[in-house]
Parts: structure tokens; sequence; C-alpha cells
């Protein structure tokens, strides 16, 4: 079995909104050719670990260390768009703040990728799916080395999902990571290599898939 | 610097999509402008007095053999005042609850002190507890210097129908009672025909030196009646609503109002959009974003600024209003508005980030840009204290600037000093608005 290069590593890292705990102190590494999937109930953590792994949000105690000159890419489970800029708009400015020159053409590759509209339709007018599309769109400008989702599927059609995951399958190929939250459990079958499972802030699993899953059963049959 | 550019473009083609929003938010600072102007324009319209006249004036009176048109004065005084004609306990009465600010009474036995001139005949005043009744006060008491000058004309001419009449001789009358008056020149013409006597040559010489020194008595007398005269050669000057500083304050109210509301709105709109996480992680800075709003406050700020400038520029050439306006200075207070939209900006941009949510913040902005911009308004020598206070605010330094930039003669001591308190003031609130910026990726 060869040997993979971490390219995330968050050590002890936590979050805390006032009084109210987000995540306890956490470690994690994310190495080269990895999928993680992250679970667990509504408000478990996941968003907020996937948010200071992307560096979006600052960590109240901990520290992330990542390999120099690692591209990340990230989307939020809330979509982060402007919703009076149309699809094009949005990610050509995203891709002009990236520091890309030719954004037009990075920007139409990233359409026609994710089936998004040419036309001039606002952000916010677009269907709750072709919103994520374009969202996940946003995630994949700069072609990040680690792609961090956070619930990626959740308004996407069964095809749409399928066509995702396969682009999203290719960062992984090249020698990248992803690493998703997710409360389909066939989605973590299919595409996690490894599973982290949060309750209250707290790592409560961390393991293979077919071990979470296993417990899982044996929790819901008990 | 690229970054900001590319955040500041972003926001302008956001601002362009929206033109309600755009609309509104240029319509609503001219709009309280205009409506500061109107209630600065009423501040300047006619009190309302009551005219108490329980002596029943004449519309002419006759006072030391010059007639008085009294239904005149009393249009002349309406030219100032609302004058209106109560009675004593309705005057009373609406003085009580505020309708009229001040009362005029005329009381009974005026007209026969007048005549007579044995003693001054009154008028009595009564006003209400500040507010406007400075105001009328003054301009009573302009009514009663002008009235005295008119009869003090008149009476120093009836005394000086005297003085000719003890010059020259002749009939008279005074009190009622008429007499025959011999006169300096028929004493002189008396004395003519008494044999020449040294008795007679002294009262001869008394007579020509009484008769020189009456005869100065004309100028004299209305010289000491007047020391000093004030006169009015013609009115110029501009109208209240075209004056510099109506300019100037219209400028300021409209442009700070402007970058209030869309700094404020525009940084929590990148919160609500959900897209400072992703901004932050490498793609901008908060320092950047929290310049991007101020550069966006400063750069619609300057295009709504410049076209008001222009606008009452315009007006003042084709109306030929006196004075002009000074075209040449267009440059400088281009300058003086980019800095005060940007430092009102900052002021915008820190309400944003505390308020986080756009609609809060727009709100917040909103409740904030009206006490500043009145403090701005209270004349620093009325209530210090609240000079004290907007000079912590960009408004009263873009009032100054703008008023020095359009029309001192040496106006560049005051506008450095207004354009460093600008600086100042913008660069503690920006640095204030990037601290605060951390609460939006929370």
């Amino acid at each position: 079995m060869s040997r993979t290069r971490p390219l995330l590593r968050a050590d002890a890292v936590s979050r805390r909104y006032g009084s109210r705990v987000a995540l306890l102190p956490t470690s994690l590494v994310i190495s080269e050719g990895e999928t993680l999937g992250l679970v667990g109930p509504n408000g478990a953590g996941k968003s907020t670990l996937l948010a200071l792994l992307a560096g979006a949000t600052e960590p109240t105690s901990g520290g992330l260390e990542s390999r120099p000159g690692l591209r990340i890419g990230w989307a939020p489970q809330r979509t982060a768009l402007y919703g009076r800029l149309s699809a094009r708009e949005n990610l050509e400015f995203f891709v002009r703040l990236e520091g890309e020159r030719a954004s037009r053409s990075a920007a139409a590759a990233l359409l026609a990728d994710f089936e998004l509209p040419l036309d001039s339709v606002a952000a916010a007018d677009l269907s709750a799916g072709t919103r994520q599309r374009l969202n996940l769109a946003a995630a994949m400008i700069g072609e990040p080395e680690v792609l961090l989702l956070d619930e990626p599927t959740a308004s996407l059609d069964p095809e749409r999902r399928r066509r995702f995951w396969q682009l999203a399958t290719r960062v992984k190929e090249a020698g990248g990571a992803l690493v998703f939250a997710t409360q389909n459990l066939d989605e973590l079958d299919m595409f996690a290599d490894r599973v982290l499972a949060l309750r209250g802030g707290a790592v409560v699993f961390e393991g293979a898939p077919d071990d979470y899953l296993q417990q899982y059963a044996e929790r819901l049959h008990a | 610097m690229r970054t900001i550019a590319l955040l500041l473009q972003k926001d302008l083609r956001l601002l362009r999509r929206s033109p309600v929003l755009l609309g509104i938010l240029v319509a609503y600072p001219i709009a309280i402008a205009l409506l500061v102007g109107l209630v600065a324009g009423y501040a300047s319209a006619k009190p309302r007095v009551a005219l108490v006249d329980e002596e029943g004036l004449p519309s002419v009176v006759v006072v030391g053999g010059e007639r008085f048109d009294v239904a005149a004065t009393i249009d002349r005084v309406s030219e100032d005042v609302t004058l209106v004609r109560l009675p004593r306990a309705e005057a009373e009465r609406q003085l009580r609850t505020g309708k009229i600010v001040a009362s005029l009474t005329v009381p009974v036995g005026f007209m026969s002190d007048l005549r007579r001139m044995a003693r001054s005949p009154r008028l009595e005043l009564r006003t209400t507890r500040g507010g406007l009744s400075t105001r009328v006060t003054q301009q009573v008491q302009a009514l009663v210097y002008s009235l005295n000058r008119q009869l003090q004309s008149a009476y120093i001419d009836a005394n000086l129908d005297y003085v000719r009449l003890i010059r020259k001789g002749g009939d008279g009358s005074f009190l009622g009672r008429r007499f025959e008056v011999l006169g300096l020149d028929g004493t002189e013409r008396l004395l003519a025909g008494l044999p020449p006597d040294e008795r007679v040559d002294r009262v001869r010489r008394f007579i020509r030196i009484a008769g020189l020194a009456l005869d100065q008595t004309d100028d004299a007398l209305r010289a000491t009646a007047n020391p000093i005269e004030l006169v009015t050669v013609s009115e110029g000057g501009r109208t209240w609503v075209l004056s510099a500083q109506i300019q100037a304050y219209a400028l300021a109210l409209t442009i700070s109002l402007l970058a209030l509301l869309l700094a404020a709105g525009a940084i929590a709109a990148e919160r609500d959009e959900n897209v400072i996480g992703r901004l932050t992680r490498g793609l901008a800075t908060l320092g950047q974003i929290v310049l991007a709003k101020i550069a966006l406050a400063a750069t619609v700020a300057t295009a709504l600024g410049l076209a008001i400038a222009v606008a009452f520029g315009a007006i003042i050439e084709l109306g030929e209003v006196e004075g002009g306006e000074p075209w040449g200075r267009l440059p400088v207070l281009a300058a003086g508005i980019v800095l005060a939209g940007a430092s009102l900006g900052a002021v915008g941009a820190l309400l944003g980030v505390a308020a986080r949510e756009a609609r809060t913040a727009s709100l917040v902005a909103l409740l904030v840009a009206l006490p500043v911009v009145f403090l701005g308004l209270v004349p620093r020598e009325v209530v210090p204290e609240a000079g004290l206070a907007s000079d912590a605010f960009p408004f009263a330094h873009a009032v100054r600037y703008f008023g020095s930039a359009l029309y001192d003669s040496s106006p560049w001591a005051a506008l450095l000093r207004e354009a460093a308190w600008l600086l100042g003031i913008g660069t503690v609130f920006a640095v204030a608005a990037r601290f605060g910026a951390r609460r939006l990726s929370a």
C-alpha cells in the first residue's frame, strides 16, 4: 500500500459562537486521494468543521495547517452567491478574484460542466437545484486540490447527482481530496473512503464506511 | 487594489440591477434635503402676530402737521409678519395656545398722547417664550423705530416751523391757542425806526447773531436727532434658496444620507448573500471588503454630488443670479465630495457590520444619519455642545468644506483643515469597521 501525503491538517480546532459550542476540539488529517464523509444529525458541527477547513471561519482554538500553495474549493450548505447576478456573472466575478485572467472562458467551462443557464436570469430567480449547481461550480473555480462540500447533492435530481459525482471525483483522481458532509448513507457508502461522525460538536466515530454503516444499522435495530 | 476594484465593480453592477433601490437612494436624500430646505424656509416665514386695536386707529393720522397713513404702516409690518386683528381676550387666548407668537396692543388714549406730545404714547407687545418671539420682538422694535423716525421728522418739522416763526414772525398756534409773533426780522425792522442808541445797537447785534444761529437750527436739529443714519440702498444678493449656505447644506445632506445608507446596506448584504466566507478564504480580506464599500459610497456620492452641483450651477447661470456659479471651483468641490463620501461611507460600513443584516443596517443608518445631520444644522453659536458632537461626524465638516470651496475668496486654509478632519474621521471609522467586520464572518 502506497503511503499518501497529508494535504490538510486540523489540530484540536474548536469553534464557539458566544456561549454556544459549535465544535469541540477536533483533530483531523486529510490526505492525497482520500474521500472523507462527514455525518451526524443537524447541528452536529459538520458545517462548522468544513468552514474551518475552508478558512471561511476562524477557529476559537487550535490550528490548521495545509500544504503550501494548496488550492481549496468550498461549497457551503447555504448557497454563497450574489442573487442579482446571473450564473455567468457570479462565476466570472469569483474567477477574476481568483486571479485568473481568462475569466470568460473559465466561467464558460464551468457553466457547461454544471449545465447552468447561459442567459441573464438572476441567481435568485433560479430553481433551488440550479442554484446549488452554481454553488458547486463556484467551488470548482481555480482547479482546487481539496474540495470541501456541505451536503452538495441535497437538492439535485438523480441525473445531476450522478453528473456531479463524476466531476467531483476527478479532483480525487488528480491526487486531491474530497471532504463532504451528507445525510445520504448511499452516497457515503459509494464515495467515502473514511467516515467521521459528529454529535453535539464532538467526534463520535472515525473509521471505514462499512463499520459506520454496520454500527448505524445495529443502533437502528436495537 | 485590483481586488477592491473588482468588488466595487460588482457592487456598482448590483446597484444598477436594482433600479428601484437606486432611484430611492438618489431621490430620498434629495427629498430630505428639499424638506429641510422648506423647514429652513419656514424659519424665515412670517410669524402670526395679533394686532389689538383698542384705540380704533383711524386710517390717516395728522401729527405735527404731517399726515400718517396708518393702513400703509400696517401693510408694511405685514411684509414681515402676518398681522391679524383680534380683540384683546381672543389675542390672549391665542397667545396662550401658541396660535400667535405675539400680540401688539394699541391702548386707549394712544392717539391723544400722540397728538398732544405731552408724553410718549405706548404700544404694548406681548410674546410667547423662545422660538420666534425674539424675531417678532426685533421686528416690532424695528417698526417702532421706523414710526419714531417718521414722528421725529414730523416733530422736527413742527419745531422748525416755530423756529421760523421766531425768525420771520407771523401767526402761530400751540396747544390750540393762536397767537401772533413779531419775530426777529420784525424786531429788526422796528429797531431801524428808533433813534441811534448804544442799547439799540446791542439789541440789533443780538438779533443778527440770533438770526444766524437760528438759520443753522434745521441741519443741527436733524443731525442731533440722528447721530448715525442707516441708509438702505437696495436689496441685493441671492434669495435664501439659492444661497451658498443652502447649496453646501443640500450637497452635504444628500451625500450623507446616500453614503451612509449605501455603505451600511452593501456591507450587510454581503453577509445576507452568505458570500463573506467564500470571499475571505483567500479571495479578499475583510479590510478589502470594507474599503470596497467605502469606495462604493464615495463613487456614488461623487456622481450624485457633482450632478447636484452642476444642476444648481445651471439654475444660477440660467437665472442670472447675483454672484454667478464658481465653475472653476468644481474640481476642488469634487475632491471634497469624494472625501466626504468616503468618510461617510466609513461610518456607514461600521453601522453595516454592527447591524449585520441589510434591512437592519439600512434602518440603523437612517436612524443615525438624521440626528447626525440635524446636529450639524444646529448653529454652534446657539448650542456649543451640538457643535462639538457634530465635529465627531463628517457631515458638519463636509458642509464647511463645500461652503469654502464654492464661495470663500481665500478657501485653502479652511479646505485643508476640513479635508484633514474628513480624512481623520473616515480613517477612525474605517478601522473600527474593519475590526467590526469579524462579526460578518461569524
